[in-house]
């Protein structure tokens, strides 16, 4: 399944003051890859998620999206490339609360001249895709954890992302809503080709990813 | 901009919605009432005058005669000669000019206080032609006289009777109620003005203190362009007298020593403050609503919104707030407006615009023309309040861009 590097991470560091939090690391994926980056809380983990998907800056090192760098684009430029290239899970749904279900999916399109219809058939084939057709026009907070979890996920796609970037996407799940939710990024990855980095503290929900990197206090270990 | 978001921010997060409109509409409501209110004391300045048709009225002090005995003028009103007439009615501003000859007649067995007046002009006196209650007015060329109705009352005076007023015969072809007349130079008998001239001419009391000729006056009114009534009453002492009386709407106002009435720079000192509080609470609550908002904000920048589209949408929420709060200003504006025009003001009417002498029933008493506030908030003042409203959050959505320049998703995202 694999057509060549959609991310390069080359020499990547990120210092806070004196801390260095990732320390030089060098990593990439595969287009259509699933990779899991494991490691213990605080290792570094997230940051480097950030620093992959240009929600950061890194101190030193560089980072090639979709052959682009990002490390040099304005914080406008790396907006619209993730608008158009990424998408993003987070363990906190960090979904609008104001917004209905169906408008959380469409808020990546918000910005872009398109018909309001078009936005809103867009998100709701989304959220008839993760069983959530009878949940369109509730808030977040008329949703349990899994339902808001998949409303994340239709957001993550509705821009045909080449890549996802999914943080500890289970951690505020129970078992059960967990595998439900790791099936539907497993179904992402095989049937529609998408790239998915996962951040994770378990190791046993790696099992499914085409490949582990193991972080350790700012440094890949393996 | 996304309408939906917006209206869905602004109808979900009601609490921070309502503190913001509420907040910034009482500031408005402030504005827009101490303008009104200021307004409203300017308009109701106008009116003692207004009832006698003028924008000015001109006397010129003299001396007490020496005998209260036949014609004599009253101290505060003496000679005001026909060429200054002449020269104030070409003075710039200078749209009308009524004039009129107040008189006090002691008779051995009777005191009047007679007016002069124009039958025909409708600058001055003759507006008396409104509040005549039995018989007519005075018509052009007839020795006629109008009296007072309820001096005519104490007297046993009808229509039909002939007056004597030192020595010089009048047909009493009219009574006229002065309590729906101006207050200003108020008389007991109306008589045409050249009446009055001859009488006055006649009087070797009117000679001794201010020499008067057939043609001259002792009041004038003046009808002017509102602007221009300022400086007007300056060229006008330089005329007449530097110690003439000028009656004006600010000399009024004056009077009755209101804040809002004395002083333009106080409404307006009051004014920026309740612009300045308006500002801040405005300021305040966005600025506490973007630090509310941080996460909302790196999530939309996560997903792609660049600085202007997070910009563009906070400010639009702000100006549609702020444009709320400035109609529930001016709502809770005109309640108020309508409550504070049931308040009466009463302006003292100065003893010499319209002189009583002190020894006759009255003549002592304070004359109060009273009349209800008209608070009226004018399109032009709404309009204003509206579009200052609109331009604060317009500009504050725009100040507190900048604070959004610097969240960082990756800050506000971190997992707890």
């Amino acid at each position: 399944m694999n057509n060549g590097t959609i991310l390069t991470g080359t020499g990547l560091s990120k210092k806070y003051g004196d801390l260095e939090v990732v320390k030089g690391v060098s990593l990439s994926i595969d287009t259509s890859e699933f990779v899991c980056l494991v490691g213990k809380s605080g290792c570094g983990k997230t940051t480097l998620l950030s620093l992959l998907s240009g929600l950061e800056r890194p101190t030193a090192g560089k980072v090639m999206l979709d052959g682009k760098d990002i490390t040099s684009a304005s914080e406008d430029e790396l907006a619209l490339f993730r608008r158009e290239n990424v998408g993003f899970i987070f363990q906190s749904f960090n979904l609008i609360p104001t917004l209905s279900a169906w408008e959380n999916v469409a808020l990546p399109l918000f910005p872009i001249k398109m018909s309001g219809d078009e936005r809103k058939r867009r998100a709701t084939d989304l959220l008839e895709r993760m069983d959530l057709g009878h949940r369109m026009d509730h808030l977040p907070s008329a949703l349990s954890g899994g339902e808001k979890q998949r409303v994340a996920i239709a957001r993550a796609l509705v821009n045909n992302p080449k890549i996802i970037f999914a943080d500890e996407p289970i951690g505020n799940l129970d078992s059960a809503t967990g595998d439900a939710i790791m099936e539907i990024l497993n179904r992402l990855h095989t049937q529609e080709g998408v790239a998915i980095l996962m951040v994770t503290h378990e190791v046993e929900l790696a099992k499914s990813a085409d490949r582990l990197i193991r972080m350790h206090d700012g440094e890949v270990i393996s | 901009m996304n309408l939906r978001y917006l209206g869905n921010e602004l109808y979900y997060q009601k609490r921070r919605t309502l503190a913001a409109v509420i907040g910034l509409s009482i500031g408005i409501a402030l504005l827009i009432i101490l303008n009104a209110l200021s307004m409203a004391y300017r308009r109701a300045a106008h009116v003692p005058l207004q009832e006698i048709g003028a924008d000015v009225t001109v006397q010129r002090p003299g001396d007490v005669p020496k005998d209260l005995t036949g014609v004599v003028f009253p101290c505060s009103a003496v000679t005001i000669r026909d060429d200054q007439v002449k020269k104030i009615e070409s003075l710039p501003g200078v749209r009308g000019i009524g004039k009129a000859v107040l008189l006090w007649i002691f008779d051995p067995n009777r005191a009047w206080i007679v007016l002069g007046v124009e039958q025909q002009n409708s600058v001055g006196p003759a507006v008396l032609r409104s509040a005549v209650t039995d018989g007519h007015f005075l018509e052009p060329g007839k020795p006629e006289a109008l009296v007072e109705i309820s001096y005519a009352r104490q007297f046993g005076i009808k229509v039909g009777d002939t007056i004597s007023m030192a020595g010089a015969s009048f047909p009493v072809v009219g009574l006229v109620d002065a309590s729906r007349a101006a207050k200003i130079a108020v008389a007991n008998v109306y008589v045409p003005i050249e009446e009055a001239q001859k009488l006055a001419a006649a009087s070797s009391q009117v000679q001794s203190v201010s020499p008067f000729s057939p043609t001259d006056v002792n009041l004038l009114f003046i009808k002017a362009d509102q602007e221009k009534i300022t400086n007007l009453a300056l060229e006008l002492r330089d005329i007449v007298d530097k110690k003439a009386t000028i009656g004006t709407p600010d000399s009024f106002l004056k009077l009755l020593g209101s804040l809002f009435a004395l002083s333009d720079k106080f409404t307006m000192a009051a004014s920026l403050i309740a612009i300045l509080v308006a500002v801040l609470i405005a300021f305040k609550t966005m600025a506490g609503n973007i630090t509310e908002r941080a996460r909302d904000i790196g999530v939309l920048k996560a997903v792609g919104w660049i600085n202007r589209n997070v910009v563009t949408q906070l400010l639009a929420e702000s100006v549609v707030e702020c444009f709320m709060a400035g109609i529930l200003g001016l709502l809770i504006a005109l309640v108020a407006a309508y409550g504070l025009s049931f308040m009466k003001v009463s302006f003292p009417i100065p003893w010499e615009m319209s002189p009583t002498p002190h020894f006759l029933p009255g003549g002592g008493d304070q004359i109060f023309k009273t009349l209800r506030l008209p608070v009226h908030v004018s399109w032009t003042l709404a309009a204003f309040a509206i579009l200052l409203s609109v331009v604060i959050g317009g500009l504050t959505g725009a100040l507190l861009g900048r604070n959004v320049s610097k969240i960082k998703p990756s800050e506000v995202l971190r997992h707890e």
